[in-house]
């Protein structure tokens, strides 16, 4: 049983938290807002991707496809039908669950490595749909141009109040991520990974949660998406290629997948590494390919593994000590 | 209880159970023994919906069950244990027994996610339950461990009390008392007991022969997929063809 | 339209099939040998275009021997690959879906990486034959694209032979029936794997310097060609050899001929609806190889 100072500690350490959270804006420039904001739509995408890899391993390489159609899905049904933007967000996201949900099922009746080469295909379609639509719906190459969010009335035109928009949106999506993953939905995702044979012997109806935890992942990573239209308020289909896909999956291996705080570690550092290496574009893919090669072989916890494993070897270290005195 | 009616299973042109009928006895242990690879993990495989007999029928509950999957045939209650031990390794003791549960629990994604207040009862409910199987076995203490750490006796029952957290009617145990030692065998025939005094009936397949006459009540020997004998313990001991099954047949 | 036109589209189909097909069987040899999907195949298509236009065009060195140097060079990376690295992640017990990663960090390492030593301009390939357009039946076709196809069948050929008639080439089956029983019977599996990912690359090379006088050479060549090999092996029935073969001619001519006939805005959609048609409905694809369905 935990003791009540370690309580009392951690709700120290959250009050810290919100405090610097809530602050950041009145201290950092506008280029640095941006980046945050980044930040909190990447933690939401990766978040969604994790479920579907870390929890129910399972791997996609076609999330790009779902940041698409939550981008353009919430551009288009503005433009076009006038919804106001943050419900157009949200029903865009709905889109891409039931889309993602077409693709599992049939998906789900295959070996775990071939969800990879259909979700590639499904992301390669999506990409020259966007890229090539009849009529220019999408704008094509020329790209698509949209509006800020609109929270009844009261527009998000600046970086200050989007990054506090990103925060809540951030905490809902986080919140609902953990409770979902310490239920009895979550235990099944994880109990697919684990061993797929023994969780259809305990009960679990594995087609259906292969398709929930996909169709759930897409919700996430759609609803990203149109927050990155509506942040930058333009979007062109060079955004949504397999790149991109590569891009959300070494975030997360690198953060740690399978946790809560793995997604948000991993799109900080990749995103920081981007920023960094803007110079060098071109070579954006090698640093992927180098970082994703560097977790595999060596850190297959990712960021946040290593960090509990140091935590723990501290840990240890200090018991041993207590113990010798 | 369950029937199994002529069941057989071919792979290619093996044939790997031939024409097996069985009849399982309601609050009953039934052995199932025969030398290696006489098809007896096969035949429960077949119950437990891993795969669909070629012919015949497995009757549970007065109803035909062959042919349904995996998950909905532990819905109707029946569990399972597997001959490799096949546990959630990363997922702790605790909640290895709470996937167990998943069938009895009645939350759905929509509480899930939401965590509603009935979802809430329901899991503090299972996490008491939970503690509860892992305290029948011993394994109370464990409960947070991932379950790969435990030791190879521990695993085996959590194996066991695994498959007991779905209330099954029919338990199926698939060489339970495999690599345990003396002591944990003898623990384990108590066990054995124990469940099914609380009213689930036990359908085994075991090599140790000390255990499976001690503890069964009846038993099928099953031998290149066919049925050689069954009978009473002392019957099947003594039956000259069993005999010569075992010593012509395998290592046990 | 005219017969010649058909006749055109039909080599065209048939070299850029031949293209998907030796792609398609790195596939199948990796599958058969590791039970792994690779993501590198296309990029090595592109190291192989690179390598053979150095040797060829900026060397000197004439083409067969080129060819046969850039499979060498392709073949020992294949080697290093999966004794460098697939094999240690395995040795490690990582999940084959890390093993699968770490294939798609070695593409786009491998991509990158060429882009470094060659440049991002797009290479032209000189012309291998002195003729422009040969006359078959009436026919013009470019020697490039016959050559295509012509090389691409008789690899299959070869590697048909070498797999059933040779002793090596049976271990390499019998290790991918059943290792345990192959390495019981003496047979060095570890060598048969990575004489398996070695030929996949040499295919690949190959395929990238058969294909670089067509299509020109440039670093992400091999990405969309990989990708649409997928394809190829999926129609075929994942795993099979002569499926690739066939599965990869197939989506040639679909794609080829639907370009020209219909629209080519798009082209490469085909492809990828093929691969989810056929995953999704005939997941065994043309030759009914089972290693798809769970």
């Amino acid at each position: 049983m935990k003791s009540k100072t370690l309580d009392s500690k951690k709700l120290i350490a959250l009050i810290v938290g919100a405090v610097v959270l809530l602050a950041l804006p009145l201290v950092l420039p506008n280029y640095a807002l941006l980046i945050l904001s980044f930040w909190e739509l990447y933690i939401i995408a990766v978040s969604g991707l994790d479920l579907v890899f870390g929890y129910c391993g399972q791997i996609s390489l076609g999330h790009a496809a779902f940041y698409a159609i939550g981008a353009y899905g919430s551009g288009m049904l503005h433009e076009y039908c006038g919804i106001p933007v943050f419900f157009t967000m949200i029903i865009a996201a709905f889109i891409s669950a039931a889309i993602g949900a077409l693709i599992a099922y049939p998906s789900s009746k295959l070996v775990f490595h071939f969800l990879s080469l259909a979700s590639q295909a499904f992301g390669e379609i999506v990409y020259l749909l966007i890229s090539h639509s009849p009529g220019k719906i999408t704008g094509n190459y020329q790209g698509f141009f949209s509006d800020y969010i609109n929270l009844f009335g009261y527009e998000l035109d600046s970086y200050t109040s989007f990054y506090y928009f990103g925060l809540v949106c951030v905490i809902v999506f986080l919140v609902i991520k953990t409770f979902m993953v310490k239920s009895k939905t979550g235990r099944a995702f994880t109990a697919i990974r684990e061993n797929t044979h023994a969780a259809d012997g305990m009960g679990i109806n594995v087609r259906k949660y292969k398709v929930i935890a996909f169709s759930v992942s897409a919700f996430y990573t759609a609803y990203a998406g149109a927050m990155y239209l509506h942040l930058t308020k333009f979007i062109n289909p060079d955004t949504f290629m397999l790149k991109q896909s590569v891009m959300f999956l070494t975030m997360l291996l690198f953060g740690g997948s399978g946790c809560l705080l793995g997604p948000v570690m991993g799109s900080f550092v990749v995103l920081l590494v981007n920023e960094v290496l803007r110079a060098l574009q071109d070579y954006q893919m090698f640093v992927y390919g180098i970082l994703l090669l560097v977790v595999v072989v060596a850190m297959p916890g990712g960021l946040y593994g290593e960090i509990m494993r140091l935590v723990n070897f501290i840990k240890g270290k200090a018991t041993q000590k207590a113990e010798v005195k | 209880m369950l029937r199994t009616e002529g069941v057989t299973i071919k792979f290619g042109g093996l044939t790997a159970v031939n024409n097996v009928s069985v009849h399982i006895q309601k609050k009953k242990i039934t052995g199932l023994i025969g030398p290696n690879g006489a098809g007896k993990t096969t035949f429960f495989n077949c119950i437990s919906g891993v795969y669909v007999p070629n012919s015949g029928h497995v009757i549970f509950d007065g109803k035909n069950i062959e042919g349904k999957r995996g998950w909905q045939i532990n819905q109707l209650g029946i569990a399972r244990t597997y001959q490799v031990i096949n546990l959630f390794w990363k997922m702790t003791v605790l909640e290895n027994v709470m996937v167990g549960m998943h069938s009895r629990l009645k939350s759905g994604f929509w509480s899930d996610i939401f965590r509603t207040p009935a979802q809430r009862a329901e899991e503090r409910r299972a996490i008491e339950k939970a503690y509860e199987w892992l305290d029948f076995v011993g394994l109370k203490d464990n409960a947070n461990d991932p379950a790969g750490s435990l030791p190879y006796g521990g695993q085996r029952r959590l194996e066991i009390v695994r498959g007991l957290a779905s209330d099954p009617k029919l338990l199926l145990l698939d060489e339970p008392a495999a690599g345990m030692n003396t002591k944990e065998k003898g623990e384990l025939d108590v066990t054995l007991h124990q469940i099914l005094e609380k009213g689930v009936t036990i359908l085994m397949i075991e090599h140790d022969m000390k255990l499976v006459m001690g503890v069964c009540d009846y038993i099928y020997v099953l031998e290149h997929g066919q049925l050689l004998a069954e009978g009473l313990p002392d019957e099947v001991q003594n039956n000259p063809e069993v005999v010569k099954a075992y010593l012509g047949g395998d290592d046990e | 339209m005219n017969m010649s036109v058909y006749g055109m589209l039909l080599v065209s189909s048939l070299a850029i099939g031949s293209i998907y097909g030796l792609i398609a069987l790195g596939y199948a040899l990796i599958y058969k040998s590791s039970g792994l999907l690779s993501f590198t195949q296309g990029d090595i298509l592109t190291l192989g275009a690179y390598l053979g236009l150095t040797f060829y065009s900026i060397l000197g060195i004439p083409f067969a021997i080129s060819l046969l140097l850039t499979m060498a060079c392709a073949f020992v990376l294949g080697i290093l690959l999966e004794k460098g690295v697939i094999r240690q992640l395995l040795n490690k017990n990582v999940g084959a879906i890390y093993v699968v990663l770490a294939t798609i960090a070695i593409s786009y390492i491998i991509q990158n990486g060429s882009q470094l030593a060659w440049g991002t301009i797009q290479l032209n390939f000189p012309s291998v034959f002195p003729v422009q357009n040969v006359n078959i039946f009436g026919v013009n076709v470019r020697p490039e694209a016959l050559m295509c196809f012509i090389v691409s069948i008789a690899l299959m050929i070869i590697l048909h032979f070498f797999m059933t008639k040779t002793r090596f080439g049976t271990s390499m089956r019998a290790a991918s029936m059943d290792s345990m029983a192959a390495e019981s019977l003496g047979i060095d599996v570890s060598l048969t794997t990575g004489v398996s990912w070695g030929l996949s690359a040499g295919l690949a090379a190959i395929a990238g310097m058969l294909i670089g006088p067509i299509y020109g050479v440039y670093s992400t060549l091999g990405s969309t060609i990989g990708r649409k090999g997928f394809s190829g092996a999926v129609i075929g029935g994942y795993g099979n050899m002569y499926g690739a073969m066939i599965g990869g001619l197939i989506l040639g001519i679909v794609e080829t001929f639907s370009a020209s006939l219909i629209s080519s805005t798009y082209r490469n959609l085909i492809a990828y609806a093929l691969l989810l048609i056929f995953m999704f409905i005939k997941p065994t694809g043309i030759f009914n190889e089972r290693a798809i369905q769970d």
